[in-house]
């Protein structure tokens, strides 16, 4: 069964806080009591917000502050009603709101909404000692979206989580074997279909999330650049996400690509582009990947976002398409709720702008 | 060493760290190239001040206090390294080569230029 969903995101701080707790405890609190259907707390590697102020990993000083990603999926009765509640928690950071589809069971190709598309991004989360065919969950997750001809696919760690409801918080000393990993992969809407199905044999109901998306490029080669829309009319603003996904070993004129990026889009003034680094996948047409064992060199693909106005997009795509001149896949997005808040900033709301379709 | 002085060593051990975290910190987020410019400034700071002390010809309490307290706890040779390590995974070989270079460059002629000022005065 497929049905509506919305998908509530909210890109901020490791450091930040709502009042005495840490925000991410608190947005995760809140996921809780409202018994949110699944939700993820993904920390990042690199990324600036709407300060352009730059969160690394790599100085030990400034990493204990890096970027932190919650994404809530449910309802949109749920989600809207989380709303309030994590704007007034929200002193800083950037939240969005996308429409999504939530698809439980064994979907079939025949049942993928027409909405949808013709590219389709796919996430599923599984626990991360969950076992399936064998193996761990997330690798045989990945290895089944790669058998279908999926673009790409990542496996990304998370530190806390919602999964049917119920909590799954990662601790120091635990195993953790509930915590989920979340796979987020992109393919034509025929391997998604095939994928889906497959998926639903693998896992034991596993609850996949299916968003539309644009297919920018593939392995460096442009499909479409992203298309161009107004910036809305202010009451009613709308946003556009590029996802550009490639190995942390992937490189433009020598240097680390991703680092390379986020570098570029501050420059440019980017309203904000967050690095997150994962455990497992693939892209570019290469085979499923972690880090190579006992090499300094890390090769785990990394996925990075960037929200924008359409017009600003337009502005810095340029960059980001140089930039992947050799390698990267890059999705684009409408994101129809933006919410980016600071200390004496506020842009965008949190009232969802029509669907483009 | 009498108890006034281990206790200073605590006060200014803590108080080392903590200057550090702020100026790297601060440096940090002005500076957020590839090249960890925080750290590198620490360090040949520190060279330049354990120098200073040497050359000045300090008594041994004020060179336990200020060059192991105060000035140990403000330098690191850890997060030197780990910044390093750091850069080597994600692959500017170059800048982390520069990282290791430069800082030993810096820190010896800066370290040799504290201790003949120290001299001198």
């Amino acid at each position: 069964m497929i049905r509506d969903c919305l998908k509530l995101t909210v890109y901020f701080g490791e450091s930040d806080r709502a009042g005495s707790d840490l925000l991410a405890d608190a947005l995760f609190d809140a996921f809780e009591r409202e018994s949110i259907d699944a939700a993820v707390l993904l920390r990042g590697t690199e990324g600036f917000g709407i300060k352009q102020q730059v969160h690394t990993g790599r100085l030990l000083t400034l990493s204990e502050d890096l970027p932190l990603v919650a994404v809530a999926v449910d309802e949109p009765e749920r989600i809207e009603r989380l709303l309030p509640v994590v704007r007034s928690l929200v002193t800083g950071g950037l939240v969005t709101v996308e429409r999504a589809r939530l698809a439980a069971g064994r979907p079939d190709v025949q049942e993928l909404p027409p909405g949808l598309g013709e590219t389709v991004k796919l996430s599923v989360s599984v626990g991360r000692t969950e076992r399936a065919a064998g193996g761990l969950a997330h690798l045989e997750t990945v290895a089944l979206l790669h058998r279908h001809g999926l673009d790409g696919a990542t496996a990304l760690l998370g530190l806390d989580g919602m999964v049917d409801g119920r909590r799954r918080r990662g601790r120091f000393f635990s195993r953790n074997a509930d915590v989920p990993v979340v796979i987020v992969a992109t393919g034509s809407r025929d391997a998604v279909a095939s994928a889906a199905a497959a998926l639903g044999r693998l896992l034991q109901e596993p609850r996949l999330t299916l968003e539309r998306v644009d297919l920018c490029k593939r392995a460096g080669r442009t499909i479409a650049p992203p298309r161009v829309l107004a910036d809305g009319d202010g009451a009613l603003d709308r946003w556009q996400k590029l996802t550009i996904y490639a190995d942390e070993d992937a490189r433009h004129d020598g240097r680390s690509l991703y680092l390379q990026l986020v570098r570029r889009l501050r420059a440019e003034r980017a309203l904000g582009a967050t690095a997150l680094r994962g455990i497992w996948g693939f892209s570019d047409g290469g085979e499923p990947h972690g880090d190579p064992l006992l090499a300094l060199r890390r090769r785990v693909p990394v996925v990075t976002t960037v929200i924008d106005r359409p017009s600003a997009l337009q502005r810095w795509w340029p960059v980001v398409d140089e930039l992947t001149a050799g390698a990267g896949l890059v999705t684009c997005e409408v994101v129809p709720a933006f919410h980016a808040v600071g200390p004496e900033v506020s842009v965008g709301g949190l009232r969802l702008a029509r669907p483009q379709r | 060493m009498t108890a006034a002085d281990w206790t200073w060593l605590a006060i200014l051990g803590g108080g080392g760290a903590l200057l550090r975290y702020l100026v790297d910190g601060w440096i940090g987020r002005r500076f957020p190239g590839e090249f960890p410019l925080g750290t590198f400034a620490i360090n040949a700071a520190g060279s330049l001040a354990l120098g200073l002390l040497v050359g000045l010809d300090v008594t041994k309490s004020t060179l336990f206090v200020f060059g192991t307290g105060l000035i140990g706890a403000f330098t690191t040779f850890s997060t030197w390294l780990f910044e390093t390590v750091r850069l080597a995974e994600d692959g500017e070989l170059a800048v982390a080569a520069a990282n290791l270079a430069v800082s030993i460059a810096a820190g010896l002629a800066a370290g040799g230029a504290g201790w003949a000022l120290g001299s001198v005065l």
